[in-house]
């Protein structure tokens, strides 16, 4: 005798609620035949003109186990126990929430949907989640107001849950995501264009403050780093609770993109690498009188009127004019070196104030600091090195440029986050790019420097190709010791990509679950088991909150 | 006794409607003979079907029960006196019966100029409901808007944030006739631009729409008209909508055409006009019949006596056939037969059964010697509706002393399987409310997850146990997951606000859909009508293939590959047999492997409209077939009186030269489709391109792509242009709206070839009228101006062009022509003869450059110039181009723009 139910989302978890099951049951018993002897499975026709009498029991059972189990939820926070996250090499997994996750108004948007979504992440395994904390958001009336109310609603949600969290401070503005600068700041630059990073032909890139202003007194009397280091101070006093428990690392935004870099680009990059060089960002005039100085100190103040003027436009080809030429460019030039040692030089010396401000800030904390550096691959295979370079790394087939750069991170006692562990060299490759060559250069370079890196994706691309290649980078390579995939969003759950995405984690879990095995299986098993039926109770709840709130 | 429900309704609650309906229905059998029958009795309303839901042929004399309500509380058991009946069964039928009414749309003014009422109602019985939103004045795009609650009726409930649903309120007619009415009050102050709305009715689920759209009221004027507006001046016409249903619209929005191209609006305030509309509407519902069948056997005669009776109105013939063992061979019994018995081709016996007095129902009776184990039949109504039993025949046993569970034999093992698995019990109190969306989409990903599980699991050999209860915490994340996506994506609006263009780092990821393809497919005709002649296209052809993938192509069509009367493979004949002029199907199978191996996706041209018949029936004509789907005259449709088809009407034009398919026959489309399939796998085609489409609904088309699941399909509706005087009418809206309407009725599963754009090119190139190619909103005046994603466009194919030359492209102009479809949207098409002549360097060119831009179907395409002697076009913002001998250079704009390609009347440029 069978009766099934239909639409059941829910099967399966009979095992996790058995108070309220049995009483289902039974309360069937009474009045059908003898299901429980017959079958085992027992579904339930339910249908609209269908009255189950006996409908109403059912859900006012689930409702009392559900309350029952929230405690159960809450508790189970302590998820660090579960061995089924941490695979053997010990890289963490982080997965990043929505860049709009808090919005303008500093509320959480999209609030069921990352509750979900957190949950979702947390059975599968995932070690914690990376938020990005807008200064157009939190201080964004006016300077040193800060409002923190969206982000720690967040930070509770996910210190619910038993994740970690990683923060990222993030000084720039964001054109995906809609995020702009504060509104102070805007206004200021409104009036004082040259607070921002300005190109040959003058278009200035308003997506963050220009790195010659670091130390000048342009915001209200104050100067950048100033606002930088109030906001982390605020930040550390707001979120004082979960800093060293929940909160286990920031990162500080160090330039466009939160990226160590000029914005060489104006454009966001084509997703198959960059076709042009960019352009060199020493126009604004703050940049301009910096290098002047330089370039009198050197003792060549002709040098010092403007940047290279053989250099090429933003998409064109960087072969196209004489300042990359493979042989013979202007790049190896007595004047290149020279621009190119101050271009670069300006690009460090901003990173170092703004890593050391971090640095100070949470030294007294657990926190561990990063900051990003970008993976500027295209034109790696060439000798000059075009996107690096104008990028503000003064990397070429004659220098290091990444030596500098590491150095100062190991000063500061700060990560570095390295995106593109999903790019490989077969890409589509029309700009001599190399990915895996220039992580492999950055990596080493870190070694030597005993800098911790961090990976991240470039992509959301969800080919089984780029997870093959993060698969690659985080277990064969070891480069990394955290990887957090960006990002949270409809498409990373959609049908196309998730089941990827899953299948990524549970392949690199794979690996521990061996070694766990080794270890003791007996007990190993039972542990997880039990781990299992906590996470499911857990999931129960979430379930059952789930379905109303589809209603 | 138990209880069968034929149509699987609960298993496919989309299929048949969002609605559960409560389908089984417990029938007393009041016949005096009756075995061992438990009767159950329940007050409340609960109802239940014994084991039928999942097993249809539950034959277990000993053990089966039936159900019915009473008001009593007590369990009845009875035992029959008349032991010498083994099997009674009672199967549910579901008869599909047409009926037709209207939809009427009523505006009249309320209490004052500013304050209107819209009324919606429907005169067929159901449960309508009107499906709603609105635009509000500013709106960019089509989405709808939730109305302000002020306009929401009573009984309104919210579908997520952007419509709302509203019962219709039964209420009485003039002529006394019941009509379902929705009120919809509203005010000309609000901001409301515009009331969309469809109907849907909630018991089969159907969506009643407009010229597959929703139905528009604008209560401003709007610019635009997309052709779906209700009002005053416009006519009506209206789909039957069981083809766009909800499920299709959430999962696959891009499927569902209708939000596609509207444009900007006026904020002029629309002067309302009352107004009153009827259209016809036709609502199929299935009836519910039942047919019970009983079987006793006679110790005397030895003989077994079966009885057959219905309630099925009209004629009622069984068309039946004996097994004599559990293989499913039908035989045909030796004599004497029931009366009103006739031979079907030495396989089957048809008797019709005898009218009972009262008039309602048949009955009969058969008397069956011993020693046969099944009694195997399908009914067949007069208007040749077959009914079956969950799409096969209905299996009687006719034996009561064999084991039982030989006759229940696969099903009962299946229900002990079920029981093994133990799988630990559920509930959920209203589960099967849950929006489809994200039960399909658990379903979907739920299995390649557990398979994933069950690797991992395996591999360690771990105890099962923990692999259940790894597996159920996967459903979990599932769920939260689906859950998650439907609502990020919900929100995705607020989230990009505007231009798309410039994150390409968020490019959405590519969607294959049988109607686009990756949407970056380019297509190749890979052959003329000519190929035939060398006996070895398909050899030439596999030479050809790493030629065509470094050219660009994506998708190569392949000419028809079956056995056919005519060499060039048209004129189809047996079906199986994939022996042609072209090759031998090792020679096909050999090429489509090849092609693979570049990379190219390989279409089968599969005529499906017509087939030639092998013999001739009784009168001397041509339609019976041959080979493996032996088919007879049922198969033909039967308005074309050559040749004398038996089947119901065509539901398209018909073909005159051979017997047309009639496709509305079941057995007809499960061969088709197993045929499509058996194509799919044994050949490796990866999709269709579907000949003269024009002779069948398109509704049957989307029927044999999900079954076959295509990566790309195309029609061929071919028909012709508007001309007034000899002179090509400018508008060519009519045109393009049929074909627009052929791919809406297959649910955008099916592209089509933009017949419109070729017809407006030759008038444009040929007579120099270049302002031709805008149309009056200035979009691209061919299909792929209106549903781009979906137009094929070429401008040569074997008909037109070849030898054959029906309606030959205006010769010299060819890369003109080929300058346009390739750098605009659609998807596009160019002839084997092109791509193998003097034009092949200009034509690679032009590829090159669709594909370095990633033009794709649904690029943009803003006309810049359409005039006399120039059209000039930006497409995507990364393509310039302009034909004709006019002059026209794009570069005055911020952008820099080189030439990419150059000829004779054309130039394509690059932003730079």
């Amino acid at each position: 005798m069978e009766i099934s139910l239909i639409g059941n989302s829910q099967v399966n978890l009979g095992r996790a609620i058995d108070v309220g099951f049995c009483n289902f049951s039974k309360n069937l018993n009474s009045k059908i035949f003898n299901v429980k002897n017959n079958s085992k499975t027992c579904n339930f026709v339910q249908s609209q003109s269908l009255e189950w009498k006996s409908k109403s029991v059912c859900g006012f059972t689930l409702t009392a186990s559900a309350t029952a189990h929230t405690e159960a939820a809450v508790i189970s926070e302590r998820g660090s126990r579960n061995s089924r996250t941490k695979p053997t090499n010990g890289v963490k997994l982080y997965v990043g929430l929505p860049l709009d996750a808090v919005s303008g108004c500093n509320a959480v948007n999209h609030t069921r949907a990352i509750a979900a979504g957190l949950k979702a992440l947390k059975l599968l395994g995932v070690d914690g989640v990376e938020l990005p904390v807008w200064w157009g958001i939190a201080e964004k009336e006016e300077s040193g107001k800060y409002d923190w109310t969206g982000y720690l609603v967040l930070a509770e949600m996910v210190q619910k849950l038993g994740l970690k969290l990683h923060v990222s401070l993030c000084f720039h503005a964001s054109k995906d995501a809609k995020i702009p600068l504060p509104d102070w700041v805007s206004r200021i630059g409104e009036s004082q264009p040259d607070i921002y990073f300005t190109d040959r032909s003058g278009q200035r890139f308003k997506d963050c403050l220009s790195l010659a202003v670091d130390d000048l007194p342009v915001l209200d009397g104050k100067t950048p780093i100033d606002a930088y280091t109030e906001f982390c101070e605020s930040f550390k006093a707001s979120f004082s609770p979960f800093i060293g428990s929940t909160i286990t690392g920031i990162s500080i935004g160090l330039g466009p993109d939160g990226e160590l870099r000029y914005p060489s680009h104006h454009h966001p990059s084509k997703k198959n690498g960059l076709r042009g060089a960019g352009e060199f960002q020493c126009y604004d005039k703050y940049m301009l009188e910096n290098l002047k100085q330089y370039a009198e100190t050197y003792g060549n103040p002709l040098w010092g009127l403007g940047g290279p003027h053989d250099a090429p436009g933003y998409d064109q080809s960087p072969m196209s004019s004489s300042f990359f030429s493979e042989h013979g460019g202007s790049w190896e030039m007595p004047y290149g070196d020279f621009f190119l040692s101050w271009y670069s030089s300006q690009l460090i010396s901003h990173g170092d104030r703004i890593l050391s401000v971090a640095a100070s800030t949470f030294e007294d904390t657990k926190i561990i600091v990063s900051g990003k550096v970008p993976l500027m691959h295209s034109w790696y295979r060439t000798r000059s090195h075009p996107s690096e370079i104008t990028a503000g790394f003064y990397n070429t087939a004659n220098r290091d440029g990444y030596e500098a750069i590491a150095e100062i991170f190991s000063r500061n006692s700060c990560k570095i986050i390295l995106p593109g562990m999903d790019l490989s060299e077969d890409e589509p490759n029309e700009s001599r790019s190399s990915p895996e060559l220039l992580l492999a250069q950055i990596a080493s370079s870190c070694g030597k420097h005993s800098v911790q890196i961090s990976g991240e994706n470039s992509i959301v691309s969800g080919t089984p190709r780029g997870f093959e290649q993060i698969k690659k980078n985080l277990v064969d390579q070891n480069v990394v010791d955290l990887f957090t995939y960006q990002r949270m969003g409809a498409y990373f759950f959609s049908p196309e990509h998730f089941p990827l995405y899953t299948k990524f984690i549970w392949s690199l879990n794979q690996a521990n679950l061996h070694s766990d095995d080794l270890r003791t299986e007996e007990e190993e098993t039972a542990v997880s088991l039990a781990e299992i039926q906590r996470l499911m109770e857990s999931a129960f709840v979430v379930g059952h909150w789930g379905l109303h709130s589809t209603e | 006794m138990s209880t069968a429900v034929i149509s699987p309704l609960f298993r496919h609650p989309h299929r048949y409607g969002g609605g559960h309906r409560p389908t089984p229905k417990f029938h007393l059998n009041s016949r005096k003979a009756r075995p061992f029958y438990l009767n159950y009795t329940q007050s409340s309303r609960l109802m239940f079907n014994g084991a039928c839901s999942l097993s249809s042929r539950h034959f277990k004399p000993a053990k089966t029960l039936c159900l019915r309500a009473s008001s009593t509380d007590i369990a009845v058991v009875e035992t029959s006196e008349s032991s010498d009946v083994f099997f009674r069964e009672t199967f549910q039928l579901k008869r599909p019966e047409k009926v037709e009414g209207k939809i009427t749309i009523r505006l009249e003014s309320g209490k004052d100029a500013e304050n209107w009422q819209l009324t919606v109602g429907c005169n067929l019985l159901g449960k309508w409901i009107l499906h709603w939103g609105v635009n509000y004045i500013g709106d960019v795009g089509s989405e709808w808007d939730q109305p302000p609650p002020f306009m929401r009726p009573p009984g309104s409930v919210p579908i997520k944030d952007y419509a709302i649903e509203t019962p219709l309120e039964k209420s009485l007619a003039s002529e006394g006739e019941s009509i379902y009415e929705v009120k919809v009050d509203f005010n000309t102050n609000s901001s409301i631009a515009a009331i969309n709305f469809v109907l849907k009715d909630e018991e089969t689920g159907s969506w009643y729409q407009h010229k597959g759209r929703d139905f528009k009221l604008p209560l401003i004027d709007y610019l635009q008209d997309d052709g779906n507006i209700v009002g005053p001046k416009k006519g009506l016409g209206i789909w039957p909508g069981s083809l766009g249903q909800i499920s299709n619209t959430l999962l696959k929005p891009e499927a569902a055409n209708s939000k596609e191209d509207i444009g900007e609006l006026s904020f002029q305030k629309r002067g309302l006009q009352g107004f009153y509309e009827e259209q016809a509407v036709v609502k199929e519902t299935l009836v519910d019949n039942s047919v019970s069948v009983s079987v006793r056997h006679c110790l005397e005669t030895a003989k077994n006596l079966l009885y057959i009776e219905t309630d099925l109105p009209g004629d009622v013939i069984v068309h039946w056939g004996i097994c004599k063992d559990e293989g499913k061979t039908w035989e045909i019994p030796s004599k004497p037969y029931p009366p009103e018995t006739s031979i079907f081709k030495d396989k089957a016996l048809r008797t019709l059964l005898q009218r009972k007095d009262g008039g309602h129902g048949s009955l009969g009776s058969f008397i069956l010697d011993e020693g046969f184990v099944v009694f195997v039949f399908v009914l067949k109504l007069n208007e040749n509706t077959w009914l079956n039993c969950h799409g096969n025949d209905f299996y009687i046993p006719l034996s009561s002393f064999s084991d039982p569970a030989i006759h229940s034999g696969q099903t009962h093992s299946e229900d002990e399987g079920q029981h093994k698995e133990s799988s630990p019990l559920g509930i959920s109190g209203n589960a099967s409310e849950e929006n489809q969306e994200v039960s399909a989409y658990t379903d979907d990903i739920i299995n390649e997850i557990r398979s994933l599980v069950t690797d991992i699991s395996s591999e360690k050999s771990r105890k099962t146990k923990s692999k259940k209860a790894q597996e159920s915490i996967l459903q979990e994340i599932e769920k939260l997951a689906a859950e998650a996506y439907s609502i990020f994506r919900s929100s995705i609006p607020t989230f990009i606000e505007t231009d798309l263009a410039k994150d390409e780092a968020l490019e959405p990821p590519v969607k294959i859909s049988s109607g686009t393809g990756s949407g970056f497919e380019i297509l190749c005709q890979g052959f003329n009508w000519e190929s035939h002649k060398s006996g070895k296209w398909y050899m030439e052809l596999h030479e050809k293939a790493s030629k065509l993938a470094s050219l660009g192509f994506t998708v190569i069509w392949l000419p028809p590959p079956t056995d056919s009367v005519s060499p060039e493979g048209y004129m189809p004949r047996d079906l199986f047999n994939l022996n042609s002029r072209y090759g031998n199907i090792d020679e096909l199978k050999a090429l489509v492997k090849e092609f693979h191996k570049v990379g190219i996706r390989v279409l089968g041209d599969v005529v499906l409209n017509h087939r030639c018949a092998q013999s001739k029936n009784q009168n001397g004509i041509w339609n019976i077939f041959g080979g493996r789907l032996n088919w007879d005259d049922r198969a033909v449709v039967a308005d074309d009186p050559h040749f004398q088809g038996r089947g119901n009407k065509s539901s398209g034009d018909n073909f005159h030269a051979a017997p047309n398919i009639d496709h509305s026959q079941e057995f007809v489309r499960r061969d088709i489709k197993e045929w499509l399939q058996w194509l799919r796998e044994e050949i490796g085609y990866d999709g269709w391109r579907l000949d003269f489409v024009r002779g069948f609904w398109g509704g049957y088309v989307k029927d044999y792509l999900e079954a076959t699941e295509p990566h790309f399909a195309v029609g061929e509706y071919w028909d012709s242009l508007s001309y007034t005087y000899g002179e090509m009418d400018h508008n060519q809206d009519a045109h393009r709206q049929r074909i627009i309407d052929w791919i809406n009725a297959t649910n955008g599963t099916a592209g089509a070839f933009d017949v419109t754009t070729k017809g407006i090119l030759h008038s444009a190139l040929e007579r120099c009228e270049y302002w031709r190619l805008s149309d009056e909103k200035g979009k691209p005046p061919g299909v792929v101006g209106w549903w781009p994603s979906r137009a094929v466009t070429f401008i040569e194919n074997h008909d037109t062009g070849s030898t054959q030359g029906h309606w030959r492209f205006p010769g010299g102009k060819e890369i003109q022509g080929y300058a346009y479809i390739l750098t605009h949207p659609g998807t596009p098409s160019v002839f084997h003869d092109h791509i193998f002549s003097k034009y092949q360097s200009e034509i690679s060119t032009l590829l090159s450059i669709r594909n370095r831009n990633k033009i794709n179907c649904r690029s943009t395409v803003k006309i810049v110039k359409a005039e006399r002697d120039v059209y000039a076009a930006m497409i995507d913002e990364k393509l310039a181009m302009k034909i004709g001998p006019g002059h026209y250079d794009p570069s005055n704009g911020s952008r820099n723009w080189s030439l990419a390609a150059e000829g004779r009347d054309y130039k394509v440029w690059e932003a730079s």
